[in-house]
């Protein structure tokens, strides 16, 4: 039998590269998910990693270091937070 | 916006505490996203063991941004770090609050705190303290020298 290939649709999934059914410390959402304010995971909710290697989800991160309290400093580790590269 | 970190965060807490609740820990009353009543145990072989206490833990639409405001109610340890209107002297409670830090964290440095005392007696500071202190213990300004005890 030949086959003749007229067309075709590729499909592709991504992940977060973090281990498997983690949580984001702040919200405890998977970081597969999406922080508490999105609707959809991905490039709209993304992760942000520290120099100190703590992940989380970006908007939640970003909401804490907003706040007095959190003096710009990591939940984890109450070091300065400087964002990986 | 906040109330949906706030309530989703606390839902997920409440369903934690109730499947997999640690030892000695116990859900007294969780009704509302307000406050939460929860049972303490003094753990066998400590200065407490025998004992039950209560801890109240209210929260603020910012919860987990800022800490909850928490106070031992009814019968207070006798703790040198626990003063006499069930305001407690810890500073992951107020200056070194983090939003990783959670009721169930917060619980057991608690239970941690009782476990660890040797000698029960009242802060030294006690009768000035609870003269002067406000309702809540988060507007008092705190002075965290030693964290031994």
């Amino acid at each position: 039998m030949k086959v003749k290939i007229k067309s075709w649709n590729s499909v592709a999934i991504w992940k977060w590269d973090v281990p498997n059914e983690e949580v984001c410390g702040i919200c405890r959402v998977a970081f597969d998910g999406c922080c508490s304010t999105c609707k959809t995971p991905g490039d709209d909710c993304p992760l942000i990693w520290g120099e100190c290697s703590h992940v989380f989800h970006m908007h939640c991160l970003l909401r804490w270091l907003a706040t007095e309290g959190s003096r710009g400093q990591c939940p984890m580790d109450r070091k300065a937070w400087v964002t990986a590269k | 916006m906040s109330m949906a970190l706030f309530t989703k965060r606390l839902a997920k807490e409440l369903s934690d505490l109730k499947i997999n609740p640690p030892v000695g820990i116990e859900i007294e009353e969780a009704e509302t996203f307000k406050s939460w009543k929860l049972n303490l145990d003094g753990v066998d072989g400590t200065l407490y063991a025998g004992e039950r206490f209560a801890l109240e833990f209210r929260f603020s639409p910012n919860y987990p941004m800022e800490s909850p405001e928490v106070v031992f109610v009814g019968n207070i340890p006798i703790h040198p770090h626990i003063y006499s209107n069930g305001h407690i002297c810890l500073n992951v409670l107020y200056n070194q609050w983090s939003p990783v830090l959670s009721v169930r964290s917060i619980c057991l440095s608690i239970q941690s705190m009782l476990s660890s005392c040797t000698c029960k007696e009242p802060p030294p500071d006690n009768s000035h303290y609870i003269r002067t202190a406000r309702s809540s213990p988060k507007l008092t300004q705190w002075s965290f020298h030693d964290d031994s005890v």
